[in-house]
């Protein structure tokens, strides 16, 4: 049985018919088109499928679309405002954070919620938030880097 | 050299855009009109007969629009090396019987891949269960049981159809279990180990490690009605796809395009054909329908070959003086099921070892062993780090029993630039040396080495090639002058995180001295793009950059002829500078790139201007209608192999913490000479990825099977490095300046990793005072060795 499910997605309302076992993920990617954010082990375990939920980072591959009704969700596609990138986005180039850029879109936004929360963070601070965001090419210093390019940035 | 513009610089990817946006398209982001969606049915046995598979019940499931068999798809063996002596083993689906646990039996293509999963389950397949064999050893024994019969060829390989001469494919019989071996010897080696004053033999084993790209396996297939295949895939070069994809289908290879995906990593577990993908090309021709297969992560890690296990008997000899007289070398490669890339392990395992050290006198023998497990394949350094980390952890156990300077005893025996190697290669560049000097300085090694109670340092070495006269043998690229005066640059080179669009447009924007955003590149798509070696065989900067720079040198050559007819000036007192066409008589009659197009277009008779090029590794290797000079033997090991080597050397610093086993790393340096590193920060993130990849080979990576289960298929169970486990990493660039590679560039995206590896193991070894002589070295091993210390 499907039912109609209406999700806030970077701002703009969405009605869709789906399965209640449908995942955000699945909802996002199939559904809306959204294919920024990735299943790399569709189990939770990696993060490349990160988005935001009310603000806070979740695994959309283990949530279910319905349980993010009503709620603000945020993708990578949300991103960039006014034709132009977001300042993590603007540090990722910068810092060479990314190679195969698969988990990108996932470690971007676990990061920008971080930033919400701690605006001074520490390099430990860092590599804790997105230690849920598996990366197999670069060995994350730059991505930390960027990821601390972007709160000093910011503060200024 | 001092004026570059581009090359020796660190600009950002020019594509980093879509990757932070999430736009870059990777196959799973492909969705076409009326696609359907494929699944494979798998075998829950290691080793068994197939009696009967009856698929009707799944046929008439509403949705369903195709179910396939091994007898409808077994038709064509492949592999990813088939030579004439060692013909493709695999079929796409089981035919008679299924060899490993997971492999597929029978495929469905459905309007959803809910309703493919629910005909999976209506599929019935009677098995007769089979004895299996799972250890190497054991499997080469008398009596064990087969795992393959005689393999009959039943298509040409690669070389065969370039027109090798006289080599028919012919049957193997796997006598034994043995899938293919190797035997390659120089020097005399019984002399040598007389001529030695100390002799040392070890085992040494290393298990399966997955590749862990982060995009899981995709392939998606759309066969046309006018009998052309699109294929959108997660790929390491095309030409590997569409040869066996052409091969598969029956039609020519000019009718398979492989369409520009971007990549999302593969270190070495994407290279040539997979099943999944034979599935979907056929499944698509099938219901002429558009069709995509995704693989979930557990089937990638059960059914997708990891890297190769390998069992390594070495035996070494040398005089007290630390000189290396002797090495006697066995390997045994566990392929599993099939034998995919051993042949080429096997003799890798040896040639990629050869310029590390002057071994006067070798023999290194190996065995390819079929047992009815997961089969394995390349993974960043096909055979090199199995074989590293047995002879460093050696040399270090030589070092500790003659009391030698583990440093200085490395010096006496690495090979000298201009060295000849046994095969007939040359080390025109050589900066191994200079990497150990840096590497040990930089680490303080006189200063801390013995110092401290359970802190430890170690040495790891490494050299990996610069492309190879493997096929697809060469590499060319296009660069098309536009109105505007911009360039489009066409490679077959493939993005999966080396950043190669990058590089291939700073090699031609330094040609012709303009800035870099004058160059749109054009990547890895089969139908627009020259043939391309791939990003398989460490060349994409040697071969194919040589392509690039030697198209924008043509194409530059064609914008000065125009140049000086146009203004009616004599070509050699022109020249680009600064995106300008600039006459030394009288600067001021300077023409634009877009000035140069349209007088093409005007005034030549509507020449577009494209320059091209082409670069073959070992040029003097080729085979042609008769005409051959011998290439590399796999077998015997003699022939050229490549025109430069990459180097790196590793010294890592750990403390051990002896009540718990756990290790810490203190400091890792890797100094690597990889030539000209054309990008400096693309280089170093070769080098930090290579470093953190071997973190976790030595410290958890294992794909674990057990009765042909594999026991951790899954992110939970197989632990990757993560944010938090990264240690101190100091990299150093030794730039030796390659004179074949373009700028003085060779290779990096394959050495560091073997490096990284046997520095860590070596350290931990020498800070607990016991060597370990399998890999990972988990916190129960260390600290069992710890314990085995104690009287």
């Amino acid at each position: 049985m499907k039912r109609s499910v209406l999700l806030r997605v970077n701002g703009e309302k969405h009605e869709v018919l789906i399965k209640p076992n449908r995942t955000l993920l699945e909802v996002l990617r199939d559904e809306l088109l959204l294919t920024g954010a990735k299943e790399a082990c569709g189990l939770g375990e990696c993060g490349a499928c990160t988005v935001l939920v009310d603000g806070k980072p979740v695994n959309s591959c283990i949530t279910l679309a319905m349980e993010a009704e009503g709620k603000e969700i945020e993708t990578i596609e949300g991103l960039s405002t006014g034709g132009k990138l977001h300042p993590l986005q603007e540090a990722f180039i910068d810092h060479h954070a990314f190679q195969c850029g698969f988990c990108t879109p996932g470690t971007i936004m676990s990061a920008k919620a971080f930033l919400k929360r701690s605006p001074e963070p520490t390099k430990e601070g860092i590599r804790d938030a997105i230690s849920g965001n598996i990366c197999r090419c670069t060995g994350y210093e730059n991505a930390v880097d960027a990821i601390l390019d972007t709160a000093m940035e910011t503060e200024k | 050299m001092s004026n570059l513009r581009h090359i020796k610089k660190g600009p950002k990817r020019t594509d980093g855009a879509l990757i932070v946006t999430g736009r870059a398209n990777f196959t799973g982001d492909i969705s076409l009109p009326e696609m359907l969606f494929g699944k494979i049915l798998r075998s829950p046995y290691p080793h068994a007969r197939i009696k009967e598979i009856n698929t009707e019940k799944a046929k008439k499931l509403e949705g369903v629009k195709g179910v396939i068999t091994g007898k409808d798809i077994g038709y064509r063996r492949f592999s990813f090396i088939d030579t004439p002596a060692f013909p493709a083993d695999q079929t796409a689906l089981a035919v008679d019987k299924v060899r490993f646990m997971g492999e597929g039996v029978a495929a469905v293509a459905a309007i959803s891949e809910d309703i493919a999963a629910t005909a999976l389950d209506l599929i019935e397949v009677e098995y007769e269960e089979l004895p299996p064999v799972f250890d190497p050893e054991e499997a080469m024994k008398d009596g064990a049981p087969a795992v393959h019969g005689t393999i009959e060829p039943n298509t040409t390989t690669a070389w065969e159809d370039f027109g090798v001469p006289s080599t028919k494919s012919r049957p193997y019989k796997a006598v034994n279990n043995i899938s293919n071996r190797n035997l390659i010897e120089y020097g005399d080696i019984e002399k040598g180990f007389a001529d030695a004053d100390y002799l040392k033999e070890d085992r040494f084993e290393i298990p399966s490690t997955a590749h862990m790209a982060m995009e899981p396996h995709v392939a998606v297939a759309s066969y046309q009605p006018t009998g052309k295949l699109d294929v959108w895939l997660t790929h390491m070069g095309f030409e590997h796809k569409r040869f066996w994809l052409a091969k598969l289908l029956d039609i020519p290879i000019s009718r398979v395009r492989v369409h520009k995906t971007y990549v999302g990593g593969a270190f070495g577990g994407k290279i040539s054909i997979f099943p999944y993908e034979f599935i979907a090309a056929y499944l698509s021709r099938l219901t002429l329908k558009p069709l995509k297969i995704t693989l979930t992560r557990e089937e990638v890690f059960c059914v997708c070959p990891p890297s190769r296990r390998m069992i390594v008997y070495l035996k070494t000899g040398v005089k007290k003086d630390g000189t290396i007289t002797a090495q006697q070398v066995k390997v045994i490669d566990d392929v599993g099921a099939y034998r995919r890339s051993s042949p080429t392990a096997l003799y890798l395992a040896h040639v990629f070892r050869n310029p590390i050290y002057n071994i006067p006198n070798l023999r290194h023998e190996g065995y390819g062993v079929y047992t009815n497990k997961l089969y394995t394949t390349a993974k960043r350094g096909h055979g090199l780090q199995q074989m590293v980390f047995a002879v460093e952890s050696q040399l270090d156990m030589i070092c500790d029993e003659l009391g030698l300077d583990k440093v200085e005893m490395r010096l006496k025996n690495f090979r000298k630039k201009g060295d000849i190697l046994p095969n007939g290669d040359k080390l025109r560049s050589y900066g191994l040396p200079e990497c150990l000097k840096e590497a040990a300085e930089k680490i303080g090694w006189k200063e801390k080495y013995g110092k401290k109670k359970f802190r430890g340092l170690g040495i790891g070495t490494a050299s990996m090639f610069s492309g190879a006269h493997n096929f697809p043998f060469a590499s060319a690229a296009m660069i098309r002058l536009n109105q505007d005066g911009r360039m489009i640059l066409y490679t077959g080179q493939t993005e999966f995180g080396n950043g190669i669009d990058t590089v291939m447009a700073q090699i031609a924007a330094e040609v012709l001295d303009c800035p870099l955003d004058y160059m749109v590149v054009n990547s890895g798509d089969s139908e627009v793009s020259p043939h391309d070696i791939g990003n398989w065989l460490s060349g994409g900067v040697f071969v194919s950059g040589e392509a690039v720079r030697r198209a924008a040198l043509d194409l530059k050559d064609q914008m000065l002829q125009h140049a000086a007819a146009g203004l009616d000036i004599p070509f050699e007192d022109l020249a680009i500078r600064d995106g300008w066409i600039i006459p030394s008589s009288d600067e001021s009659r300077k023409l634009s790139f877009s000035d140069i197009s349209r007088y093409g277009i005007q005034m030549a008779g509507g020449d577009p201007l494209i320059g091209k090029g082409y670069s073959k590794c070992v040029p003097e290797v080729y085979f042609w209608k008769g005409k051959f000079n011998k290439t590399a033997s796999l077998s015997s090991g003699k022939g050229r192999f490549t025109e430069a080597y990459g180097l790196t050397l590793a010294i890592a610093e750990v403390e051990v913490n002896p009540d718990t086993g756990e290790v810490e790393i203190v400091e890792i340096v890797l100094a690597d000479d990889c030539g000209t590193p054309i990008n400096v920060k693309f280089v170093e993130g070769q080098i930090m990825s290579q470093a953190v990849m071997g973190i976790g080979d030595v410290f958890y990576e294992e794909v674990r099977i057990k009765n042909g289960i594999v026991m951790n298929p899954n992110l939970l169970e197989y632990r990757v490095p993560t944010a938090n486990d990264i240690p101190k990493i100091t990299s150093i660039l030794v730039d030796s300046y390659e004179p074949n590679g373009p700028f003085g560039a060779k290779e990096v995206g394959e050495s560091p990793r073997a490096a990284a590896i046997s520095a860590i193991a070596n350290a931990i070894c020498n800070a607990i005072g016991e060597r370990i002589y399998n890999l990972p070295m988990t916190g129960d091993r260390v600290m069992e060795a710890l314990r085995s210390k104690k009287p």
